[in-house]
């Protein structure tokens, strides 16, 4: 358990809009930490869409997702969130002293007096293999997190996936030091999501015999003495055959999901969280939702709307921060406290 | 609200809605998918999944396929209608029916 992170603001959530409310909340003088599921920033923009237009931010008439992620750095910069990346809040509670203790699954702590859900549709993780009687297995010889050697170095290992990262995984785990006793690509059928480049490294390892490729759908498990010992497929051919193995490393991609949000405790309605327009805070003091995770009277999931909403919120957060302040409306234009603030002083 | 698959999901069912699916919301028929509305959260990222476009905001549903709201609705609480939320491969003949219209009278409850 790391040391606790004792922080006026925490924004859960580094996509566009989570990225946002760290300006909005620099521009009134509050730093802030960001959590996030995916090892990097920009949630759904660079997960789903980074190649995609958007045509509907204000003053930028065409930009790609990718491309709003990276002007959005640009204008957080200043204000230099600390960014806790590839972890997921799991729990917040109340403590005595009002503030949210809120922890991760990485075993960090934040102590914090405003909280920011800016978790869109949900934590992009890993997506499971679906298949009855696996998830025991889970952690000790099926794996869906990022795969490091140690986990089958000297065992009989199975990637299941046909994009770029099982591909990789097959080719690191068929050589060096930590190899795996022999390494099966496993894949419903002999056509891969991966670049050119790494298919045809992956085709040569397999006629160099450093690997092998089956095609198949997993249907079920083989277990014997408590451990996983092959995987029933259906093959290509329609035929039912077992694919013995240690250890299965799953790489199917990310997907979002909604996961710990609903447990809480915080009002919902059709799994978004409620909150007022005013400051779109929650019922809970302190704790404010903004983008697609909430919902209101009128709400759109609009990128833009959630540009709005952060706003409010982070004056909503200086009324609670700092009582004794009158919140003053100031234009970066003109207030040099803002330029201060924006380091263009 | 809800989203709601219209009739160019018949007898192709390419399921790479589901994978992206926050909440897990797709039913799966012998040759149709459909969203529980109880369950949709309007997110809208399976839209740009669906490789046939088949699948609509509520208001956005085009006249010819307002229909596909309640049917929805009525497939999804169909006992045999099961939680599908990992892609697999399409329908033999997705690729000879994706471009047809009027695939109503081929939907297998």
């Amino acid at each position: 358990m790391n040391h606790p992170i004792e922080t006026e603001a925490l924004v859960i959530g580094a996509g566009p809009v989570g990225l946002f409310q760290v300006f909005q909340l620099g521009l009134q003088g509050i730093h802030c930490h960001v959590v996030d599921a995916l090892p990097h920033v920009g949630g759904q923009c660079a997960e789903l869409y980074p190649a995609k237009p958007i045509y509907d931010i204000p003053g930028i008439p065409f930009c790609t997702g990718h491309e709003l992620v990276e002007r959005l750095q640009q204008q957080v910069a200043p204000f230099k969130p600390t960014l806790h990346l590839g972890q997921q809040v799991s729990t917040i509670e109340r403590q005595a002293d009002q503030r949210l203790a809120v922890c991760t699954d990485k075993g960090q702590t934040f102590l914090v007096r405003t909280l920011f859900i800016a978790a869109g549709v949900g934590a992009f993780v890993p997506r499971r293999m679906a298949l009855d009687g696996l998830n025991a297995f889970e952690g000790s010889q099926v794996f869906a997190e990022h795969a490091s050697p140690e986990r089958w170095a000297g065992q009989h290992l199975v990637v299941a996936g046909d994009a770029d990262t099982a591909l990789q995984t097959c080719l690191d785990a068929s050589q060096g030091p930590q190899a795996a006793a022999s390494v099966t690509l496993l894949h419903r059928r002999d056509q891969f999501a991966a670049t050119p480049e790494l298919i045809s490294q992956m085709r040569q390892a397999c006629s160099a015999g450093r690997m092998r490729f089956v095609a198949g759908q997993p249907t079920g498990v083989r277990i014997e003495h408590g451990r996983l010992q092959a995987l029933e497929l259906l093959n290509p051919q329609g035929e039912n055959e077992w694919l013995h193995l240690d250890v299965l490393q799953t790489c199917l991609g990310l997907s979002p999901k909604l996961g710990p949000v609903a447990q809480w405790g915080l009002a919902m309605d059709r799994k978004q969280l409620v909150v007022n327009t005013e400051n779109f805070a929650t019922a809970e003091p302190g704790i404010f939702a903004v983008g697609d995770i909430n919902t209101y009277p009128g709400k759109k999931k609009l990128i833009l709307c959630g540009f709005h909403e952060a706003t409010l919120a982070a004056f909503g957060a200086v009324a609670l921060l700092r009582p004794e302040e009158k919140t003053l409306l100031q234009y970066t234009t003109t207030s040099t406290l803002l330029h201060q603030r924006l380091g263009i002083a | 609200m809800t989203h709601v698959v219209s009739e160019s999901c018949i007898q192709c069912k390419y399921t790479d809605c589901v994978d992206v699916c926050p909440v897990d919301c797709f039913r799966e028929g012998p040759n149709f998918l459909t969203i529980d509305p109880d369950e949709c959260i309007d997110c809208a990222v399976c839209i740009p999944e669906c490789p046939v476009n088949a699948i609509y905001a509520e208001e956005d549903l085009p006249a010819d396929q307002q229909h596909m709201t309640k049917l929805n609705a009525d497939l999804a609480l169909l006992p045999g209608w099961k939680s599908i939320t990992k892609r697999k491969a399409p329908m033999a003949d997705a690729e000879q029916w994706k471009d047809k219209t009027g695939k109503l009278a081929e939907l297998i409850r």
